[in-house]
């Protein structure tokens, strides 16, 4: 299952799809408010991302082979439901990951906005189906940022989600992408480190493994003296592992996700791809070894 | 670096750092200052609290909360016990509220359910309290187990024979709609309660058991419901039962309806709720008062064992006269040459006189006959003989002069002063979180400047933390809100447009920083929608302020009626003038190509009003550089 963006990198399972026999692929045709279309050999389906008993029924379409989910070319609101409703079916579930060569830099920077990935956020409203009204406004909790370059959706989230003094964990990638990454994601969120202090607590996690950020995270959670709240904010693989814990946990964590709109050509090229084998983690209370 | 405080940064951090309430946590109520409108927040009826991000809002309803009034009241149940009212706090978090949203169902379905969801958070918000008086107070329970079983069955909830059962239950109640939410597109959610009737029944019965006490709800951050939430919101506080009422805190544009689920029906000011605008309240006077007892208070907290230590912060911020100023700006070194060639033009006695005068005047005259080609002896003696006329000239240039004295390439440093207690509380425009900014930014770089807490700020310091302020805050305008990126760009295009206006004001209008919108008719509907749709922002996120303007409109939601302000915390970033003093015209076309694509349109602006961009940023700013397409001043004088 995949979907395309203008992004280079996205391009790879339609070039797969060209050469390879004996595999379905399942395309992404559109989404409007919630409802994914998808396109497979003739067929199609359309997915209300909120029915989780239609998610689980289209995935037994499928049951007995080994799926890949696609997410390079899908945003975050379309796999992390998809992703789930699969688990629960059960099976061998696979996810795909392309890193780019490289982000497109801003024509015109302001700080906070080195790279010029999203062209502006729609703001916080939970991943469907990962609504949770646990954590009590009005309870201490933890934030826990997976950071990415753009300071401006970390300002942004902190501001809305208000978290206590000193009750804030940014995790950043390192080992990165590439190897001066780490340093454009300290760049690019310097004002908002600096004034929660949380500079203080970063924890790093390689930026393309998602059992790291797993594992993590329950590290985390393990030793928190309050309930947690992930906002996915970093790439993607990041994004994966904490959408796998969040499901792991059953809604006890909450996530927290802006919804950028992202910029027709964020990314150039199309670097390593990662296939993920996640299935042993689409489990409650599931843990890396 | 000396200091009577062992660790004076951290302490100072402490104090005035966290200027935001929500970082506070339970230092909030021991650092509360009592604002001018805190007595009208206090009475049974409805209010709604309006004011920009930083102006206190969150601080004072949660020192009406029942955790406030009783840290307020020494901590001690009998002084808590004659609290005329009981307050439940409650802040609206978007990632929940905006749950209740989507096509899988209409909306008159989702009014409903959120309805009930509403009815769970207010029923806990009090079970959570009754909970806190038994243990706080040592107190009996305050419901009665009669009272428990109907307030679930109101709630359709399991039935519940006593309070834990009722509390326990109303957690299971949002579990349930929580897994029933999240499968909207499957199943309507079900066992959904009557809006309101389940807040009715429990509130009577605390009633019988606190007879003397209101009851307040307090919202904060009203702007996160969205507006078919603000409309059920808004017919609870229409129709606001008997003992309880709401307190509602809310940013400017925040309320965007004042409909309810009524169509007959709207949420009026004065009938149905006290309107209370912060910024109304705050007359600069009564800010700075306000804004120095915050100040006093945090400073006499501060561990200096110095008796004479000055800890009165308008000593601590002294502010330089104007002629002092011009003085620290080299004002002599502009002055020398002018000065060397008007010499043999003037008898012993007028040179005498000229050079007793204020040097920003002796400028003034000179300039004058500069940019209006004339003699400039002529000018001197019309000057000397006292005509009226160039006392107004003075009361309108004099201080736009001080702009002008480092201006141009190979100057580095500071190029205007921002220091003194009242250009602090006017940097900071009645927001009290830019204030404590300022402080703290300025006490902390003149204790790495080697200075000592007890003794005044010299007035550099107060200007480069005034700087590093507003750039902070420039920056952080972008995280802001969903249009913070469009935000910071207006705010750098309108600063570097009115930097370029100060640097020559002979000839021109002095002081200009704020705008109006002038359309004509054959502007694009489109341009005037997006211009309508992004001012609101801008003055809720405090990039702006704005003002009732002149012009007279029918319609009292237009844009064009105001005259827009760029926010004063920014002024010694891009340096322009804090005080609110003129205007000019701008189409809504210009505002929207200054963010767009500032490096055509502010050198097109300019010229317009016969100005160029020929001149170097301000250092502070030379991050921006490449976004203006122009040299910094460090850059130039490398």
């Amino acid at each position: 299952m995949f979907g395309t963006t203008p992004e280079e990198r996205s391009a790879h399972s339609q070039d797969w799809e060209n050469r390879a026999t004996g595999v379905e692929f399942i395309r992404l045709a559109e989404e409007i408010d919630n409802v994914a279309k998808f396109t497979w050999n003739g067929e199609e389906a359309s997915l209300t991302l909120r029915n989780s008993a239609a998610l689980r029924e289209f995935w037994s379409n499928f049951s007995g082979r080994v799926f890949y989910l696609d997410i390079t070319g899908l945003g975050h609101h379309v796999w992390a439901p998809l992703l789930r409703a699969a688990g629960e079916v059960g099976g061998d579930i696979r996810v795909v990951y392309v890193e780019p060569t490289d982000y497109t830099q801003s024509a015109a920077p302001t700080e906070g906005e080195i790279f010029d990935l999203s062209e502006k956020i729609t703001g916080i409203a939970p991943l469907p189906g990962f609504a949770s009204f646990r954590i009590a406004p009005e309870d201490d909790f933890v934030l826990v940022a997976l950071l990415g370059f753009e300071g401006t959706r970390f300002a942004y989230l902190l501001e809305m989600v208000q978290p206590p003094a000193d009750h804030v964990i940014p995790l950043v990638g390192a080992p990165g992408f590439r190897p001066e990454y780490p340093f454009y994601a300290y760049h690019g969120n310097q004002s908002p480190l600096l004034d929660t202090r949380g500079w203080a607590a970063v924890k790093y996690v390689t930026a393309n493994c998602p059992f790291q950020m797993f594992a993590t995270l329950k590290e985390i959670e393990d030793s928190a003296s309050a309930p947690i709240k992930i906002a996915p904010i970093g790439t993607k693989p990041h994004s994966l592992g904490a959408i796998l814990y969040a499901i792991s946990r059953q809604g006890d964590v909450e996530l927290v996700y802006d919804h950028p709109v992202r910029t027709a050509k964020r990314t150039r090229g199309a670097s390593r791809a990662l296939i993920y084998h996640v299935s042993s983690l689409m489990v409650p209370s599931a843990t890396v070894a | 670096m000396s200091s009577d405080v062992s660790n004076p940064q951290e302490e100072l951090s402490t104090l005035f750092g966290s200027y935001k309430a929500e970082w506070l946590s339970e230092r909030i109520f021991d650092l509360f200052t009592e604002p001018t409108y805190w007595p009208e927040l206090m009475t049974q009826r409805p209010c709604i609290l309006e004011g920009g991000r930083g102006t206190g809002k969150t601080t004072v309803l949660r020192l009406l909360a029942h955790e406030g009034q009783y840290a307020l009241g020494g901590r001690q149940a009998d002084t808590f016990d004659q609290k005329p009212f009981l307050g439940f706090y409650e802040r609206i978090d978007t990632n929940r509220v905006r749950a209740f949203a989507g096509t899988e169902i209409p909306e008159s379905m989702w009014i409903r359910i959120f309805g009930h969801y509403l009815n769970l958070r207010l029923v806990s918000a009090v079970l959570r309290f009754t909970t806190w008086y038994s243990s706080h107070l040592g107190r009996s329970e305050l419901i009665s187990d009669e009272l428990c079983r109907s307030v679930a069955y109101s709630l359709n909830l399991d039935v519940s024979p006593n309070q834990y059962d009722l509390y326990k239950n109303v957690r299971n109640g949002l579990l349930k709609l929580e897994a029933e939410v999240n499968n909207v597109g499957e199943k309507v959610p079900s066992g959904l309660s009557l809006q309101k009737a389940p807040v009715d029944v429990l509130m009577e019965g605390l009633s019988e058991s606190l007879p003397d006490k209101d009851f307040f709800f307090l919202f904060d951050e009203y702007e996160n419901f969205s507006p078919y939430q603000q409309r059920v919101v808004n017919t609870f506080i229409k129709h606001s039962g008997t003992g309880y009422t709401f307190k509602v805190g809310v940013r400017e544009f925040g309320l965007r309806t004042r409909e309810t689920l009524n169509p007959a029906e709207q949420l009026t000011s004065p009938a149905d709720y006290v309107k209370i605008r912060i910024s109304e309240k705050f007359g600069s006077a009564e800010f700075a008062d306000f804004a120095a007892q915050v100040c006093n208070s945090r400073l006499a907290r501060l561990k200096i064992s110095d008796p004479t230590a000055v800890l009165e912060i308008n000593q601590i911020l002294p502010g330089l006269s104007e002629e002092e100023e011009a003085h620290r700006l080299k004002v002599d070194e502009v002055l020398a040459e002018p000065l060397r060639r008007l010499q043999p033009n003037l008898t012993p006695a007028q040179w005498k006189a000229f050079r007793d005068a204020p040097a920003l005047e002796q400028l003034l005259v000179i300039r004058w006959a500069e940019v209006h080609d004339e003699p400039v002896e002529k000018l001197v003696i019309e000057y000397l003989e006292g005509s009226p006329e160039w006392t107004n000239r003075i009361n309108n240039y004099g201080y736009a002069l001080l702009f002008t004295l480092q201006r141009g390439r190979g100057r580095g440093g500071i190029q205007k002063y921002y220091s003194g207690w009242d250009v602090f509380t006017s940097l900071a425009a009645g927001n009290i979180r830019y204030l404590l900014e300022l402080v703290e930014q300025t006490l902390l770089l003149h204790l790495e400047s080697g200075g000592r807490l007890a003794e005044p700020v010299d007035p550099s310091v107060q200007t480069r933390a005034a700087q590093q302020v507003g750039r902070k805050n420039l920056t952080e305008l972008e995280g802001l809100s969903v249009h913070g990126a469009r935000l910071t760009k207006l705010v750098l295009g309108l600063g570097r447009i009115f930097q370029l206006l100060a640097l020559k004001p002979i000839g021109h209008t002095p002081e200009v920083n704020e705008f109006e919108l002038i359309d004509s008719d054959n502007t694009s509907p489109d341009v005037i929608k997006d211009v309508a749709e992004l001012l609101p922002f801008a003055v809720s996120q405090l990039a702006l302020l704005r003002k009732a303007g002149t012009k007279v409109s029918n319609d009292p939601s237009d844009t064009r009626d105001f005259d827009y302000r760029l926010h004063p915390i920014f002024s010694p970033t891009f340096v322009f003038s804090h005080r609110q003093k003129r205007k000019m015209g701008i189409s809504s076309a210009e505002l929207l190509e200054v963010i767009s694509s500032p490096q055509d349109a502010i050198p097109a602006l300019l010229a317009r009003r016969k100005r160029s961009v020929d001149e170097v940023l301000p250092e502070q700013l030379n991050f921006f550089e490449a976004y203006f397409g122009t040299r910094s001043q460090s850059a130039d004088s490398e």
